[in-house]
């Protein structure tokens, strides 16, 4: 095992990494960029190395500053987290080259998945059923396409082979629509991603995202962890995450996971992964692609099956061998929920919140993980995605787990930034989410938040703090409360603030209100 | 001895009386009937666990300009002083915005900015792109006019939805062009 890693992340992510590390007695090695200087992950971390400003092509994508950062502190491997350098096979190779482990896929392995024609023609060569479609289009031989389009049926989508992001996707309705399509996908494919290569294929609708966990040694093994349901979705980003999916029977999931241990197996793959497949009404599901990397829905996975995935992934990087288990596969225990906690606003259009969090009391109790990069006091930077926390529960089945993580949901709070919470305990009581009726398009075209109600009681709740905290400032009300219950609140309160503001004045919230 | 509070909330005022009598507060919001209230904060001095008639909930309070801001149960209002003199937000974004001020539809940092002062400007002409938490958001000019003041650069942290990012002249247009709009 290392004895020393850096890890190439922030947040949630390197907090999560840490902690495993931490447990195996591996040393972490943390990188910053300005704005994440007070962050969590820096304090928690055994060696801490700044790498920029705030932007994150100025920090954390800087491959040779964060490669340095490792050298210099004796990292003996990296391990990249999801996002940022995780799926970039230069990377991998540039830490290869200085002879630092690339806690991840081999860069060749990364090739072969990442460009979707050739993970296409790779896949249906290995047996892995992959959505119909047409791999070798030529944007200006309308005649070639046209024919391959009748044959793969409508509706039907173009896509770019270097896509990503949804980026160079065109849904075509009918066949007059299919030129524009084409030129349009792949004009954008070029302009995005420097490749204009296209190919056509099925659009399946309604659809499941059903996604397979694996990890993969050096050694050749691939053992599997079942899958994963992720259909709720928004502008394709993944919101609720769930383990196992009720779609998917023993019989499915067998089919499932031998799929996604052939892709990995005719990858050459090494590390965790996850092989996405959209999976249709009748169980029939499809290879979407391969995430080569950790998933930041993965503990839904971990509990479960009772596993840690990063300790998994450390060790298969350091050239251990997966111990045997045989060919039975392991069954899923129980039930697992996830909900991503956002900084976002669910009554003003999901419009992003960030700022100074000034209070986070984190859900406890039976069954509940809270991942998170949040504390008292942190200023989210706007430089990085909305996501707060990952807010994960587990139980014996999936509706008392749908209690569970609506009571842990409400245990929550996050006072300073608008998050999310409210919208996850709509969803929650929502008949299809209760029924398992979903597929990737139905939060978008099936579910609207409600509007706050007029007569919401946390207004009145809201009113009669605001009044409180009023008179607390103020000084109102001092001389009937001097030998009252009240009494202690209101001047404990007010020398704690006063402390405060002499210690950091002209900051934010109280302090900046005191005596203004 | 009562003291009377005015808060506004997403425009709506409210009152809010509150009436100490030895150690007992009595609360009385609008023309409600009057509650029993208990409210302690153990030394954090914004978080609140209230009592109202024996039923918990807790609420942290912060302070922003002359008003507050208050998170209950995972929603956070604006509560701004009714007689305090804070400042009003006005409208944000788009075409209801006060003629020859742009302001921002959130808080971000500005990647790009498109215009000078000086520069003339067409309705929905990109004038900054902001963004936040990933994501890109277009400032469009809501009215045609010549650009008069640029209050961010390339690189600058936007604060807050609402704050002001550009101002202009509008142009004099023939009210009667287009008297509905689109």
């Amino acid at each position: 095992m290392f004895k020393r890693i850096l890890i190439a992340n922030r947040g949630e992510i390197a907090l999560r990494v840490q902690r495993t590390c931490r447990e195996l007695g591996v040393e972490t090695v943390a990188v910053y960029s300005d704005p994440d200087r007070n962050a969590l992950h820096v304090r928690n971390a055994d060696a801490a190395v700044r790498i920029g400003p705030g932007l994150a092509t100025e920090s954390y994508l800087v491959m040779e500053t964060i490669i340095e950062a490792a050298k210099q502190t004796g990292a003996e491997a990296i391990h990249p987290g999801y996002g940022f350098l995780s799926e970039n096979a230069a990377f991998a190779t540039a830490c290869e080259e200085v002879g630092i482990v690339f806690i991840g896929p081999s860069a060749d392995a990364m090739h072969a998945l990442g460009d979707k024609v050739s993970a296409r023609e790779l896949l249906e060569r290995a047996g892995v059923p992959i959505v119909p479609g047409a791999n070798d289009i030529d944007a200006n031989d309308i005649a070639t396409a046209s024919c391959e389009a009748e044959r793969i049926g409508f509706p039907l989508l173009v896509k770019a082979s270097a896509g990503g992001g949804g980026r160079g996707i065109r849904l075509v309705e009918s066949a007059g629509e299919l030129e524009e399509a084409m030129r349009a996908s792949s004009s954008e494919a070029q302009t995005s991603f420097a490749d204009g290569t296209i190919f056509l294929e099925r659009y399946i609708e309604p659809a499941r995202h059903i996604e397979v966990q694996l990890i993969a040694d050096n050694h050749g093994n691939v053992r599997t962890y079942g899958e994963r349901e992720c259909s709720v979705q928004r502008r394709h980003q993944k919101l609720v995450e769930e383990a196992p999916s009720v779609a998917v029977t023993p019989k499915i999931r067998a089919r499932l996971s031998q799929a996604a241990a052939a892709a990995a197996t005719s990858a050459g793959y090494r590390n965790a992964g996850t092989v996405e497949f959209l999976m249709d009404s009748d169980g029939n599901f499809y290879f979407l692609e391969m995430n080569a990397r950790l998933q930041v829905e993965h503990p839904v996975t971990e509990f479960v099956y009772g596993i840690d995935l990063v300790a998994q992934q450390l060790a298969v990087a350091a050239g251990e061998a997966l111990p045997d288990a045989g060919d039975e596969l392991p069954e899923p225990h129980g039930w697992s929920i996830e909900c991503r906690i956002n900084g976002e606003d669910p009554y003003d259009n999901f419009v992003p919140s960030f700022g100074l969090v000034e209070y986070v009391q984190p859900p406890l109790g039976p069954g509940t993980r809270f991942d998170s990069m949040l504390f008292d006091g942190l200023d989210v930077p706007v430089f990085y995605d909305s996501l707060l926390g990952k807010l994960i529960v587990w139980a014996e089945t999936r509706p008392d787990a749908v209690a569970r993580m609506r009571r842990a949901l409400n245990d929550l709070v996050i006072a300073g930034v608008q998050t999310n919470i409210p919208f996850h305990l709509e969803l929650l009581k929502h008949e299809d989410f209760i029924a398992g009726a979903i597929s990737t398009s139905w939060l978008e075209s099936e579910f609207t938040m409600p509007a706050v109600a007029e007569d919401d009681p946390r207004e009145r709740e809201a009113l009669i703090a605001a009044a409180l905290a009023a008179e607390l400032v103020r000084g109102n009300g001092d001389a009937s409360v001097a030998s009252g219950p009240v009494s202690g609140w209101q001047r404990g309160a007010r020398a704690s603030a006063v402390h405060l503001r002499t210690r950091n004045g002209g900051l934010r919230g109280w302090q900046r209100g005191i005596g203004s | 001895m009562a003291t009377r509070h005015r808060f506004l909330i997403d425009g709506h005022e409210h009152s809010v009386a509150v009436e100490r009598d030895g150690g007992a507060v009595t609360v009385q919001i609008d023309d409600e009937d009057p509650v029993a209230v208990d409210a302690t904060n153990s030394g954090l001095p914004g978080l609140f666990s209230v009592l109202v008639d024996g039923e918990p909930s807790t609420a942290y309070v912060s302070r922003r300009g002359a008003g507050f801001e208050v998170t209950v149960a995972g929603r956070r209002f604006t509560v701004d002083s009714a007689t305090g003199g804070s400042k009003r937000r006005g409208p944000v974004g788009g075409l209801e915005e006060t003629p020859g001020k742009v302001t921002a539809p959130l808080g971000g940092v500005v990647i790009e900015v498109h215009v000078a002062p000086g520069d003339t400007i067409e309705v929905g002409q990109p004038l900054m792109v902001i963004e936040a938490m990933k994501m890109q958001n277009e400032v469009q000019a809501p009215l045609a006019g010549t650009i008069t003041a640029v209050h961010y650069s390339k690189g600058d942290r936007v604060d807050a939805k609402g704050d002001l990012l550009v101002e202009y002249d509008p142009a004099e247009t023939a009210d009667e062009d287009d008297p509905a709009g689109d």
